[in-house]
């Protein structure tokens, strides 16, 4: 069960982050993923399966991706740098809703918001970090079967 | 320069709309991010947001019917990203109104249309040429 809900969260990031940002994203393992100045960004999950998607963006990779995005200089993780790398996590968690549909799970997501991970319980508990050369992004992917 | 020209669907009229969105969008940026005061910006903003409110519209409205005319079979998805981002971009210009132009919520609506603007154009409205290129109906 778990590969099978992995996966869509793997395809989904690659192919967002190479149509939006054109770049090559690879996965590898999340171990020792602790940078500084993390931007939390939670995404809910309700339906046949509920729980949450937390991107981590590290404020180098937030300001890198951005900056790809307008072409502009960008100094610092603001409102305007948040809304933007909440919409990426929201297109992806979208995405994901998609691919999960092909298999038969019907979901939908909340909208993003900034946060850490709400602890508990889940029959699901996988950390996806991956890795592009604007910085890496880790996903703690946090799922339940509903009912 | 934000656009770009792996943006272009082959469809003159929906690739200029997609042009004069991503030019108003850069303008509306790069006012905002600049180092004027508030007061400077207002302006610019004020006319950004009333723009965005009648050719986001418009637009959607034109590549709706040129979907329908293709027979797009994606059109009812497609129509459905297009009626939220129009209930978000208005409810956006009621919540400014509210708090008596407030940059912030600016800075915050400025970020997730960029990302909106790039990620519909760039994969969802690329899905719509691909079919249009496929069926031979790009016009």
């Amino acid at each position: 069960m778990t590969d099978r809900l992995y996966q869509p969260f793997v395809e989904a990031t690659r192919s967002v982050f190479q149509l939006m940002l054109d770049l090559q994203a690879t996965e590898c393992p999340a171990d020792g993923f602790s940078p500084a100045g993390v931007t939390d960004i939670s995404v809910g999950i309700v339906g046949d399966l509920t729980g949450e998607v937390v991107y981590r963006f590290p404020e180098e990779t937030s300001l890198n991706m951005v900056k790809i995005m307008c072409g502009m200089e960008i100094e610092a993780v603001d409102e305007f740098v948040t809304s933007a790398i909440s919409e990426i996590a929201n297109i992806i968690s979208g995405n994901v809703m998609t691919l999960l549909a092909e298999s038969d799970y019907k979901c939908d997501i909340l909208p993003p918001a900034v946060g850490e991970e709400t602890p508990g319980d889940y029959a699901v508990s996988s950390d996806l970090r991956i890795s592009t050369t604007a910085g890496d992004v880790c996903l703690a992917i946090r799922l339940n079967p509903a009912g | 320069m934000l656009w770009k020209d792996k943006y272009r669907l082959g469809v003159p009229l929906i690739d200029a709309q997609h042009q004069e969105l991503f030019s108003r969008v850069e303008a509306f940026m790069v006012t905002l991010r600049s180092d004027a005061s508030w007061e400077e910006k207002v302006r610019k903003v004020n006319e950004t947001l009333a723009f965005m409110k009648s050719y986001v519209v418009e637009h959607f409205r034109d590549e709706e019917q040129y979907q329908i005319d293709i027979r797009y079979p994606g059109y009812e998805r497609h129509k459905a990203i297009h009626d939220g981002m129009v209930q978000y971009v208005s409810e956006v210009a009621e919540e400014y109104e509210r708090r008596g132009c407030d940059e912030q919520l600016m800075q915050q609506f400025c970020g997730k249309l960029l990302a909106w603007l790039i990620n519909h154009v760039a994969a969802e409205d690329q899905r719509l040429a691909r079919y249009a290129i496929d069926k031979g109906v790009q016009g």
